[in-house]
């Protein structure tokens, strides 16, 4: 009896944690956001979109955080800028 | 030619009439130095995110340009003298769209 309980015990372990690294994979595999067809512009005028890779304080996100490709990473920094000197932001 | 976007920041007690000269004098400055505007926008009263020479809230005006770098070096050396404005910003662009307005869908769906 104990034997059996513990072969059940053993494999929903397993399992567990096939599930959890699964998870993990998927994560890092995100693709870019802003890049692709039909991807939305940047724009230092489009507030809602720059709002979603900003902190509450202000700050810009890194790109390991939110997975933007380097390229869109630059044009997104300049665009917030220019949002910020106008007060937009 | 070159594509140029021009934004301003006018004073939150310019009145309407005042911002209508503005916007005729700086077209003007923009048209008598080779420059076309191809659209004007205003984008009315706007909350500004931080205060700006103890102004609360700012008349933006917006212009898309098609003109020489002489044009925007005109622009701006009458813009750093005027009183009314609080700041400006130029960007130069490779192409205008002229279709898509980000701050009139705001306003409508804050009028719903």
């Amino acid at each position: 009896m104990k034997k059996r309980n513990l072969k059940k015990k053993n494999t929903q372990n397993n399992f567990s944690k096939l599930s959890v690294f699964q998870n993990q994979k998927f994560k890092f595999k995100k693709k870019c956001p802003l890049s692709g067809k039909g991807a939305p512009v940047i724009d230092y005028k489009n507030i809602k979109l720059l709002k979603k890779y900003i902190s509450e304080n202000g700050k810009i996100l890194p790109s390991r955080i939110t997975s933007v490709s380097q390229k869109k990473q630059r044009d997104l920094s300049l665009s917030i800028k220019r949002a910020r000197n106008l007060a937009l932001i | 030619m070159n594509f140029y976007e021009h934004t301003l920041i006018a004073r939150q007690d310019t009145s309407p009439s005042q911002i209508k000269q503005l916007q005729e004098k700086y077209s003007k400055i923009i048209e008598s130095n080779k420059g076309n505007i191809l659209k004007f926008e205003s984008w009315g009263l706007m909350h500004l995110s931080y205060l700006i020479k103890k102004n609360k809230k700012g008349n933006y005006i917006h212009f898309k340009i098609e003109g020489n770098g002489k044009t925007i070096e005109e622009l701006e050396k009458s813009e750093k003298i005027d009183k009314n404005l609080l700041r400006y910003l130029t960007v130069k662009v490779k192409k205008l769209d002229l279709e898509t307005d980000y701050f009139k869908k705001n306003e409508d769906k804050d009028k719903k």
